[in-house]
């Protein structure tokens, strides 16, 4: 049962990068991950960035990270969805501001990264039903979804303020819930792939090879 | 045996009626209030927050969700606070109901003391005139949304109106099954941040708003000659005595 319940599905994940500049970063430096919200029916979910920074956050080189609502909050009104900087063109009208530049220096932000995507289900099928009667119950049937998550991180370099390069990953996988008296899932997971695959690519792009 | 039964099915009838009342979902719309990093408007205002503005609650039934109570009007009058702090030099709120007795100055059936606006240069009045939500079930998307009609109301220090503005805040959040109000609370709060933001980025460069500080700027200037004036005629009066 244990072992049933770790099945997983297969996920297939592609990565890509393209750079404008060169980049680096200090011990003290920090990057802030933003997720992109548009009033249409998209929006990056909050639980993936939260899943990127944790990834950022560990491992053999860690990033130091300011979380995305205390940056909103201490630069508000500048980072909301309707005020936000479009391009990185537009960093300097914004650094002009009275107390922005100040008080990004005073974080050490150097790298603002803007994540842009989600995690749609692009075909289901399959049928399962479940049953209780007093002699006792059970599911039968097998029903399954395949889900494709793509995302975009936008990274501009607060220093020179500039676009450094971006980066895509798209993972796609397919899961199944097997009913044999038990429901038994079998879960791909492709929003964690290209959480985990766009928060390393975006490790070794600001640091380096690791 | 059965009274056993009986009371069985009472306790059922009983825990069915206190389940009742749970339908309707209660939101007191709570989160951050940060504090906007803008250009100062260089006026010292009064504030009126009219009763419905400061407790402004929405109720509303919808088919597949229930009832809903949310309760936006403390979050929505500490964030109006700090938002007008931040934006003028001064501020000082207004209150009808004492000053009703005093001599006053009519501001659309905004009362405030002549006394009171000696020290001010004009008044802000901020209303809600609509709020609204959408739960997935009724938008058919996975997010809850929230949104907030405001109109925003300036008077000079005669209390002639310098303009009337009507900002709409947008907000929404993804929602569990078991966390709709979390959502909407949520929703509301980025809707009333919205609705801020635009009045903290926006205001400054309305012309009506611009031609009133040049007002207030001539004003001072005038009154600044007149004790200059004062001193130099003072000047000219010590020696003549002597």
């Amino acid at each position: 049962m244990v072992v049933l319940g770790f099945l997983s599905g297969c996920v297939s994940s592609r990565i890509e990068q393209s750079r404008d500049a060169s980049t680096g970063i200090k011990s003290d430096e920090a990057i802030v991950l933003l997720g992109r919200a548009s009033y249409n029916e998209k929006q990056t979910e909050e639980s993936f960035t939260e899943c990127m920074a944790k990834e950022l956050g560990r491992g053999e080189k860690p990033i130091r990270l300011v979380g995305q609502n205390q940056f909103r909050d201490d630069l508000y009104p500048w980072f909301e969805p309707r005020t936000a900087p479009a391009s990185a063109d537009e960093l300097g009208k914004l650094f002009a501001q009275p107390g922005v530049k100040e008080r990004i220096d005073s974080a050490n932000v150097r790298y603002l990264a803007w994540i842009d995507g989600d995690t749609v289900t692009i075909d289901k099928g399959g049928s399962m039903s479940c049953a209780v009667s007093t002699f006792g119950g059970g599911c039968f049937g097998m029903s399954y979804w395949e889900e494709d998550a793509s995302y975009r991180a936008a990274v501009w370099d607060l220093r020179t303020m500039t676009s450094t390069g971006q980066i895509s990953a798209d993972a796609n996988g397919t899961s199944y819930i097997a009913g044999l008296i038990i429901p038994i899932p079998i879960l791909a997971r492709p929003g964690n792939a290209a959480c985990k695959g766009l928060a390393n690519q975006l490790r070794k792009f600001i640091v380096g090879e690791i | 045996m059965r009274l056993a039964v009986v009371v069985k099915q009472s306790f059922l009838v009983m825990a069915m009626l206190l389940f009742l009342p749970s339908c309707t979902t209660s939101v007191v719309v709570e989160g951050s209030v940060p504090t906007p990093l803008v250009s100062v408007i260089p006026a010292r205002v009064g504030v009126y927050y009219s009763d419905e503005f400061r407790n402004f609650m929405h109720e509303e039934v919808i088919r597949d969700s229930g009832s809903w109570r949310i309760d936006l009007g403390r979050q929505n009058l500490g964030f109006f606070q700090n938002l007008t702090k931040s934006l003028f030099t001064g501020v000082q709120e207004v209150d009808q109901s004492v000053l009703a007795t005093e001599e006053i100055v009519n501001l659309n059936d905004v009362f405030v003391s002549s006394e009171e606006m000696k020290n001010l240069d004009g008044v802000f009045v901020p209303t809600i005139k609509k709020y609204g939500f959408l739960t997935p079930s009724i938008s058919g998307l996975k997010f809850y949304s929230a949104s907030i009609e405001y109109s925003v109301a300036m008077f000079n220090k005669v209390g002639a109106k310098i303009g009337d503005w009507s900002i709409v805040g947008y907000g929404k959040s993804e929602g569990g099954m078991f966390s709709s109000d979390d959502a909407v609370n949520e929703a509301t709060v980025l809707a009333i941040r919205d609705g801020g933001a635009r009045i903290a980025i926006e205001l400054i460069d309305q012309p009506a708003v611009q031609a009133w500080l040049q007002s207030i700027d001539k004003s001072i200037e005038s009154s600044a000659v007149i004790p200059a004036l004062d001193e130099s005629l003072k000047i000219l009066d010590g020696p003549l005595s002597e």
